[in-house]
């Protein structure tokens, strides 16, 4: 119920304020249509919206997904390592400094107007707050720790597999819910370069045509999308956060 | 860094320490140690918090051309148990035979199930390590350091976080299951140390100081004294 309340009162405290703001200053349709005209759209074009929605699910839930497995494993790479740490920790933060704006033509240029030039952007955006959540995860672990498994003589492969790597996984987590609510920035903007499908290309294409609020449509459609995508990424990391979280 | 392990005779010591210049890289030492500790000994280990207590431990783990230490077989117990919370006790006791890639037999597992029986906690054997008190988690602890067969136990103030009570069992408990160690506990409070040890060691800024009988610090005075380096 507190759950429902929660999502129930912003969205209604943003309408009314969008709705009053319509009113009160007398703003024309084509500029920003009221919720009603919105709703509308969304219902009578929810199978033509609904095709783009599924592109952009797709582009987001893939990116996120391809995103978070090289982001760990480059991790587990680097992990142990503070020498390859440090020559590979300026490519790294450069990823994340470039722009993705700056960067999609020229992905659009190698991998083309589809599907890949659009999970390439998504997964550029997650990479990074995943991998530097697991590096920090594998510093985490409490000397005295560190300490106790050294008399246990491991072997340094176990050691890493069943002590460091499971342990790491609570931030590697938190990497993946931050990444969960940037990865619709990597599908949209790709859309918005170029391409023929997606709630991107759809806020583009509603543009030119002065289709205001069809663009409102998608983009209320996108901001589901994300909680949604949030949300789910959310209660699968806390179940594995119970876990694998430990007390000091 | 080397560790030397020789097969020696029983009256050599178990553990020498040669001018070890204890402290953090780019610092001025914290204190220059020598100290040899013969098999069976306990020694408590006081000193003030930031003297190199726990750094000497750690260094004595990790090993150094300083430090000659004629076992492998090394426990070390702090206040941090470092229980794995996703695995049952038993499988927390049987860890280290995990990590060497060591099979688990019958008798490691009996041996096992006896150390539940004797740090009481027999009825969590398949309970998640999550799911304990820090006083059973201690004792798990305990049980994993007694299934290593360490000749040499460290304890570094491994019942500060527990209350008063609990940790009264814990160092009687501690008392009758590591009667044939040899033991090296740090402590900032003696009181932790005299139900079973007589002997201390003080770290100060000047060396390692003593032996003293660890009654002489039921006075406050004389064990500030000693912890400021004047006794």
């Amino acid at each position: 119920m507190s759950r429902t309340l929660a999502l129930l009162v912003p969205a209604i405290l943003v309408i009314t304020i969008w709705w009053s703001a319509v009113i009160i200053f007398d703003i024309p349709h084509f500029i920003l249509p009221t919720p009603d005209r919105v709703a509308v759209v969304l219902f009578d074009r929810a199978g033509f919206i609904s095709v783009h929605a599924t592109t952009t699910a797709l582009e987001i839930v893939c990116g996120l997904l391809l995103g978070s497995l090289l982001g760990f494993t480059v991790a587990c790479l680097i992990g142990d390592s503070k020498r390859l740490q440090s020559i590979t920790m300026p490519a790294l933060i450069i990823s994340q400094a470039l722009p993705v704006f700056a960067i999609a033509p020229i992905l659009m240029l190698w991998l083309g107007y589809g599907f890949a030039s659009k999970l390439a952007m998504t997964t550029l955006i997650v990479f990074f707050p995943v991998t530097a959540s697991t590096l920090s995860g594998f510093r985490a672990l409490p000397p005295s720790w560190e300490t106790t498994f050294q008399t246990l003589r491991p072997r340094k492969s176990r050691l890493f597999f069943y002590v460091r790597l499971p342990l790491a996984l609570p931030h590697t987590l938190a990497g993946v819910r931050v990444a969960a609510s940037v990865a619709p920035i990597g599908a949209v903007v790709g859309e918005w370069v170029g391409s023929s499908s997606g709630l991107g290309y759809l806020m583009l294409h509603a543009n030119g045509r002065g289709q205001t609020d069809l663009m409102f449509a998608a983009l209320v459609v996108l901001c589901g999308e994300a909680l949604m995508i949030w949300h789910i990424t959310n209660r699968i990391s806390h179940r594995f956060d119970k876990k694998y979280t430990y007390a000091v | 860094m080397t560790k030397v392990f020789e097969a020696i005779p029983p009256n050599d010591p178990l553990l020498s320490i040669d001018n070890l210049s204890l402290g953090f890289e780019g610092q001025p030492p914290l204190a220059t140690i020598t100290w040899m500790i013969q098999r069976g000994q306990k020694v408590a280990l006081l000193g003030k918090s930031g003297s190199g207590k726990s750094t000497l431990l750690d260094t004595i783990v990790r090993g150094s051309a300083a430090i000659r230490c004629r076992t492998h077989r090394v426990a070390y117990l702090s206040q941090q148990p470092a229980l794995l919370p996703w695995l049952s006790v038993l499988d927390n006791i049987l860890l280290g035979f995990k990590l060497r890639r060591q099979k688990i037999v019958h008798e490691h597992l009996e041996h096992a199930r006896q150390l539940l029986i004797d740090v009481e906690l027999s009825y969590l054997e398949n309970q998640k390590a999550h799911q304990l008190s820090g006083g059973q988690r201690s004792r798990v602890a305990l049980a994993r350091a007694l299934i290593e067969d360490a000749e040499l136990v460290l304890l570094d103030e491994p019942f500060a976080a527990l209350d008063r009570s609990t940790k009264i069992q814990m160092t009687k408990l501690c008392g009758q299951l590591l009667v044939d160690k040899t033991v090296i506990l740090v402590t900032h409070d003696p009181r932790d140390a005299q139900d079973w040890f007589n002997e201390s060691m003080v770290i100060t800024p000047g060396g390692l100081k003593g032996p003293f009988d660890l009654s002489n610090f039921k006075n406050d005075d004389a064990l500030i004294q000693a912890l400021d380096g004047d006794l």
